[in-house]
């Protein structure tokens, strides 16, 4: 029964709405059907039809904002020198190339080169004149790509006036050597601390294994080459 | 010694081509700095971009900060007094600029993810049953497109050897957290045969690859890739060769 009333008002509602709307028109239409009324009313009319003329006119151009690109600093590049272990080889001079990219405040993404050179094995020494690799075969290159990952952010400070901000990393990924003859897939971990004097400069001190399988000697083993290093590098 | 010489030119390519990947974006500097102004209470300033670092300073309400540069989810700023200290990605978002409309930047989420310019990742995986390293560069062109290059390295018993793509790469649901790939494209494949009872020589061949894949947003700018491309190598032989590459890889997007 009261869903029926509803309907009911809702219909009248309905039919009443759109037949509201034409009242403006019927308004207009009165005053169009008295044209001689007097040119006073006539114009009284038509204000009422147009905005009212403004007091003040804004003499003030809208700033336009023009939103400078802002500049990304996450590229890290940078060069190292250290040392180099390898393994049955001696420990040798390494040098190389760094190159990062910063992905968030923890991860890193990081691609490096080095280069060292392997010594004498003890075997070599001892037995005289056998040279096991020639003079080219003893040079060890290689390259990896590596996760970083920034963990116990903090400062270093020198004296009273100067606070750097620093961090230790870990890193790890794979890459290849290329030592001895052969290319060896090689895995790479280790871990460094990083010194930021400026905005565009870090100073790092980094050790890292460099773990491939050879079978240089006669058995097949896992090698361990560890390395630790101090490098410089430069944000761009 | 002619092998030896080599192999540093391989490495330092693959290194120039992720350096020049992640260089490009960042080349284009404006000098002239963007001034924001504070609506909440205060801005906090770090020491550092990272949220370690401790605030040492706060900017009051009103006040304005010019945006030096931007660093991973930080903003280096320098206050009207001079200060200079870091901001976060989620309080720069509360700052308007000299006109009072918000700031807006890149936010580097899943909105990001399915409409961004560049990617960077690395695989680990199979080529032709051998060890595969390699990594990879991509621009979009539109959300679903994007033109991309890739650099290998396959280690293996019988073959060493480098591996180089370029191609399109399409996306068929760029908006989803899951989405399949379809990718061609053409290549190069130098091949060193490892001498033990014949001595047969390197060999530097053109390739063509049709695969697919499929890519998974993790987080933040993160998301992961599985791939597999089948590559028809044209040798000079009598017959073609056919490799397949499986892979694996992380990668983010910027």
């Amino acid at each position: 029964m009261e869903t029926r009333i509803r309907v009911l008002l809702l219909t009248a509602a309905l039919a009443v709405l759109p037949g509201c709307a034409t009242v403006r028109g019927w308004f207009h239409h009165g005053h169009k059907s008295a044209p001689a009324a007097g040119a006073d009313a006539g114009s009284a009319a038509a204000s009422d039809d147009t905005t009212p003329p403004r007091v003040i006119e804004p003499q003030v151009e809208r700033r336009q904002i023009k939103v400078p690109r802002i500049r990304s600093s996450n590229v890290e590049l940078g060069l190292f020198y250290g040392a180099l272990s390898i393994e049955d080889f001696g420990t040798n001079p390494v040098y190389g190339v760094t190159a990062a990219y910063h992905i968030t405040e923890d991860f890193f993404f990081q691609g490096e080169a080095g280069r060292s050179r392997g010594g004498r094995t003890s075997f070599e020494t001892l037995s005289g004149n056998i040279q096991l690799l020639t003079e080219a075969e003893r040079r060890f290159t290689y390259y990896d790509l590596s996760l970083g990952y920034n963990f116990l952010p903090g400062e270093a400070f020198i004296g009273r006036g100067v606070a750097m901000t620093s961090a230790f990393y870990l890193l790890g990924g794979f890459g290849a050597t290329d030592f001895a003859g052969d290319t060896k897939f090689t895995v790479n971990f280790g871990g460094g601390y990083r010194v930021v004097p400026a905005d565009w400069l870090a100073l790092h001190v980094t050790v890292q294994d460099h773990v491939f399988q050879t079978s240089l000697l006669g058995v097949t083993k896992l090698t361990n080459n560890i390395e630790a290093r101090m490098g410089a590098t430069v944000f761009f | 010694m002619h092998r030896a010489r080599r192999r540093p030119r391989a490495a330092l390519l693959t290194v120039a081509a992720l350096l020049l990947g992640a260089l490009l974006p960042a080349v284009a500097g404006a000098r002239e700095y963007l001034q924001l102004f504070v609506t909440e209470p205060y801005l906090e300033l770090h020491t550092g971009p990272g949220r370690g670092y401790p605030v040492f300073h706060a900017v009051p309400r009103d006040q304005s900060v010019d945006v030096l540069f931007r660093r991973t989810d930080w903003f280096k700023v320098r206050t009207e007094r001079g200060v200079e200290g870091w901001a976060s990605q989620a309080d720069m978002l509360k700052t308007v600029l000299a006109d009072g409309s918000p700031f807006k930047f890149e936010l580097g989420d899943q909105a990001g993810f399915s409409a961004h310019r560049y990617e960077l990742g690395v695989f680990g995986g199979e080529y032709g049953g051998a060890n595969l390293l390699s990594a990879y560069w991509s621009v979009s062109l539109n959300p679903q497109l994007a033109v991309e290059a890739a650099a290998g390295q396959f280690l293996g018993r019988f073959a060493n050897g480098e591996t180089g793509d370029l191609g399109f790469t399409h996306v068929i649901s760029p908006e989803s957290r899951w989405s399949p790939l379809l990718m061609l494209g053409v290549g190069i494949a130098h091949t060193e045969p490892k001498a033990t009872l014949v001595t047969p020589s390197n060999r530097t061949e053109q390739t063509a690859y049709a695969g697919g894949g499929i890519r998974y947003y993790l987080t933040r700018r993160f998301f992961l890739r599985l791939e597999y491309k089948a590559h028809y190598i044209f040798t000079k032989r009598n017959e073609n060769e056919e490799e397949d590459e499986w892979k694996l890889g992380f990668a983010f997007f910027y």
